[in-house]
């Protein structure tokens, strides 16, 4: 054994100098080295060592091989969607998308980010060929009436309680996924509401929402509709064109928008009942507590290993890190909540991963990293890389995203009154509900968080159409300036790249590091460069 | 058409929040009660001993130092709001009660107590979760959320009377102002109205933003006037219309639109008669709260509300605008960065439009007005077009 790792030594030894760490360390070349110039296409894979590479390999045939299975189940569906939608063909992107995500990443954050990724890939590709199996749109299926259609930012474990049923996130496919994969995808849908008379000053990912709606892209299932008023305003309003457009009975499930005081938790309470003798009536089905029960015993699981996970954010030695952490924590959490075993699985070996790596004292990314930061705001889904870039390029490792942080409280399992009141605590706390709207304090939260965690810095998404965020900027500077975070403003919109090009928002990284901490950057390739291209 | 006796005085009272009649009341021990939206009971804000003032920012020609905290890409009304309270317009004011009715007035409401901008010692900020629906569970959660910040915030407060017969008294008061206002508003269903949308809208803004007591003899002699005024000889405008919108509490706007040849027959906008001044019924087994709560969340037709019906409910009343103020078309407002009105202006512009057949013209506006010019071709083009249908005989 040691003589193969001697071996393998050597081999990374000789061979270094294809690794773009190194050579961004020795001034000849980088990370952006390897690509066409303006696209996401690479001339090779990225060289990590002989390990590395090989794990990076099996784990991309892995990937492979779920798509495969997604077409092989359903194959006749899968041509008829790519004919269908738009949006199908954009998923032919992932496997750049995914290469981009893990740029730099090595050892212990690789194993993680892979295990991580493959949950979202395997279950995203089953889904699809689920939901185009049954699209009424397609021709229907056999289970085309037993979709619970609800909108992608209710968290849906209190459905689960529905045996027989399938809750399935609506926008998920359409829009809320394909726009992390590509970046081109969602401003056709944008302009399709525009078109239709929508101001362009609106939230683009509601107004992409409206197009695909009006466009017709929304795969027709179930039997009535689940919209919620989560997480902000355009959120509602977009639901309210949808609703006409997906022509089902539908219930607006409005949890309490001020949601840090005791008077709202029982108005949440009592919508979360209303919506299930909504779909009882509906569906003509009973509620089975039992149900509920098995998948809330699920994501109280989840939860208690996110909870330990974040001991290890806090410390240099977590193995998690970036991108891996913060799309697995928000696909997981508010997509599957709790209704897919699998994901348990996955958390129980990446924790695994995690200990040991702690226990090694083991530092991600060679030890490279300078600052730790905490991103707050909605992030730029057209951006979703990111993470990687602030890491790879400026050593700032974002230990903690705003969405990780949301409804982590157990789900009591055994009595139905105190397991709905724990729903409704943990539904308030979705996806950008908790943060971006619902009082100073949610958002003022984020300084309490970033000294937790341990960070210095604050990196601030400061989507142009977030009405929210938009409307605490100003104290939001003047609290970093008085509590001594480097804090820094990522401006972004959304799902528009137009509007503001991912160079825009490295431009605002950029700056800071140079002009006002006088940083220079690990990997000077990719400072500054084009991917306007790109998936 | 002869002036109105009290017309001057009240555009002058419109020129400013803290005006003379709100500076009476202040003087004679009333408690100046701050709100910006429909969600909070106008009523509640008149038990005794205090009044309600609408917040409005006239004259607002910047709002550099608002938005420096929010930033230029919000609400132009929230940014002019909180711009007036900075440069210390509303010192006046004893409390704010907002609600969380639109991510921008939530936060443009949370400066009033994070930077303090109010100079009054006893100064204080409620903000209220409204609702989203029309159902049982909402109407309990409003009722809640009213008490709680509302009701017994007063009580605490100031020693406010809250009780039944309070209550009762100021549902009495509200329904009074609410039947002046309402019979001047119903001269604009004539066919040829003895008064003019401009006017009527500067009445329905005194009504709001002066304490009741004060303006009420003011708007009840102008009533009067109304009955015998002498209209125009003849219909003097080529077109009527019905507008529709948010914050709309300049009175300009509606002369713009006049001035183009449309009368605004209707207005069916946050600042508008259009919910406000309907008659607060006391139900049998009731409390006056309770009666209060039902009727604010029944008429309320905010585009943020999500339900089926509460939905068809806001189109359907515009509809029946429509038909009894026998207007010609619709015109849908929205403020600029508005996204309820936004999207409400997409949707109900389809409805009216396409569904309905009823002409409509959807516009943006900024809170202050500024430079009309594309405004006033927009009207004029859209007063057109509904000339030409009615040469055309309606097709």
């Amino acid at each position: 054994m040691k003589a193969m790792d001697k071996l393998i030594a050597g081999i990374d030894k000789k061979l270094e100098r294809f690794d773009p760490i190194w050579q961004a360390e020795h001034g000849v070349g980088g990370q952006r080295s390897r690509y066409y110039d303006k696209t996401g296409v690479a001339k090779w894979r990225e060289w990590r060592g002989v390990k590395d590479t090989l794990y990076d390999y099996t784990q991309w045939l892995n990937n492979l091989s779920s798509m495969v299975q997604m077409v092989a189940s359903a194959p006749v569906a899968c041509l008829k969607g790519f004919w269908e939608y738009r949006w199908m063909g954009s998923y032919l992107g992932t496997f750049m998308f995914i290469d981009r995500l893990f740029e730099g990443f090595r050892g212990y954050e690789l194993r993680t980010a892979h295990a991580n990724m493959h949950a979202i890939v395997r279950s995203l590709t089953k889904r699809i060929a689920l939901v185009l199996s049954n699209d009424k749109r397609l021709g229907g299926g056999p289970r085309s009436d037993d979709f619970i259609p609800f909108d992608e930012v209710l968290p849906p474990l209190f459905l689960t309680g529905f045996k027989g049923l399938i809750p399935f996130p609506l926008q998920t496919l359409p829009e809320f996924i394909i726009c992390d994969v590509d970046q081109h995808i969602e401003p056709y849908y944008i302009d399709v509401a525009e078109s239709y008379g929508l101001p362009a000053d609106v939230c683009s990912r509601c107004a992409a929402e409206t197009g695909v709606a009006i466009d017709d892209a929304f795969p027709i299932i179930g039997k009535a509709f689940l919209t919620t008023n989560m997480p902000c305003n355009a959120s509602e309003c977009t639901s309210m064109i949808q609703r006409r457009r997906v022509a089902l009975p539908d219930f607006p499930v409005t949890l309490a928008m001020i949601h840090n005081e005791p008077g709202a938790h029982p108005y949440s309470t009592q919508m979360l009942k209303d919506a299930i003798a909504f779909i009882e009536k509906e569906y003509g089905v009973k509620y089975d507590w039992n149900e509920l029960f098995k998948y809330a015993r699920l994501m109280n699981e989840q939860n208690t290993i996110e909870l330990e996970k974040w001991d290890y954010f806090k410390t240099p030695y977590s193995a998690l890190v970036g991108i891996a952490e913060t799309l697995y924590r928000l696909y997981s959490w508010a997509s599957v909540n709790g209704t897919d075993p699998y994901f348990n699985k996955v958390d129980r070996r990446v924790i695994e991963i995690m200990r040991r790596a702690y226990e090694e004292k083991y530092q991600p990314f060679g030890g490279k990293t300078r600052h730790r930061a905490f991103l707050w705001g909605p992030s730029a889904v057209y951006y979703t890389d990111f993470p990687t870039w602030t890491q790879n390029c400026w050593g700032i490792n974002i230990v903690l995203n705003m969405d990780s942080t949301m409804g982590h409280n157990m789900i009591d399992t055994e009595d139905p009154d105190r397991a709905i009141q724990d729903l409704a605590l943990f539904s308030e706390k979705a996806t950008m509900r908790h943060h971006a709207v619902g009082g100073w304090e949610n958002v003022n939260a984020i300084w309490e968080w970033a000294k937790n965690f341990d960070c210095d810095m604050v990196l601030f998404n400061d989507n142009i159409a977030c009405k929210g965020m938009l409307g605490v900027h100003a104290l939001m500077e003047e609290q970093a300036r008085e509590l001594g975070f480097h804090f820094i403003f990522i401006e972004h919109d959304l799902e528009d790249s137009r509007t503001v090009s991912r160079q825009d928002m490295r431009n605002c990284v950029n700056n800071y590091m140079s002009v006002v901490l006088n940083e220079k950057p690990l990997d000077p390739t990719i400072v500054e460069f084009d991917d306007s291209m790109a998936y | 058409m002869k002036d109105l006796k009290h017309l001057i005085y009240f555009e002058n009272l419109l020129q400013d929040a803290h005006n003379e009649l709100v500076a009476q009341a202040v003087k004679e021990g009333d408690y100046a009660l701050g709100y910006n939206c429909y969600y909070i009971p106008e009523v509640l804000l008149n038990l005794p001993g205090c009044f309600s003032s609408r917040l409005r920012a006239p004259r607002c020609t910047s709002t550099d130092v608002a938005s420096y905290y929010m930033t230029n890409r919000t609400c132009p009304y929230a940014r002019s709001l909180l711009e007036r309270a900075i440069e210390g317009g509303y010192n006046y004011l004893n409390a704010l009660f907002g609600a969380e009715c639109c991510a921008t007035m939530e936060r443009m409401e949370e400066h009033f107590f994070l930077i303090n901008p109010v100079k009054n010692e006893k100064f204080f900020v409620t903000q209220i979760d409204p609702p989203m629906k029309g159902d049982k569970t909402s109407l309990d959660y409003y009722k809640a959320q009213l008490k709680l910040k509302v009701v017994d915030k007063l009580h605490e407060e100031y020693g406010i009377d809250t009780s039944e017969n309070a209550m009762r008294r100021a549902i009495a008061d509200h329904n009074e102002i609410s039947r002046i206002v309402t019979e001047i508003g119903n001269f604009r269903k004539a066919d040829n109205p003895c008064i003019t949308g401009y006017e009527f809208h500067v009445i329905q803004l005194v009504s709001q933003v002066c304490p009741h007591r004060l303006i009420k003899p003011y708007l009840e002699e102008t009533l009067e006037e109304l009955k015998t005024r002498e209209p125009e000889a003849k219909f003097p405008f080529r077109a009527r219309l019905v507008l529709v919108g948010s914050e709309i509490d300049d009175p300009e706007f509606t002369k713009l639109i006049e001035s183009c040849g449309a009368m605004v027959v209707a207005d069916r906008y946050c600042f508008g008669s259009f919910p406000s001044r309907e008659q607060i019924e006391i139900r049998e087994g009731e409390t006056a709260f309770e009666a209060i709560c039902r009727h604010y969340l029944h008429w309320n037709q905010c585009a943020r509300f999500m339900d089926g019906m509460k939905i068809d409910q806001r189109h359907s009343e515009v509809k029946k605008l429509v038909d009894e103020f026998k207007a010609d078309g619709v015109i849908y407002e929205n403020m600029k960065f508005c996204e309820f009105w936004s999207y409400e202006k997409v949707l109900a512009h389809h409805i009216f439009a396409n569904e309905l057949g009823i002409p409509t013209c959807t516009i943006e506006k900024e809170y202050a007005l500024g430079a009309v010019g594309q405004l006033r071709t927009r009207f004029q083009a859209f007063i057109e077009s509904l000339e030409i249908k009615q040469i055309q005989g309606g097709k």
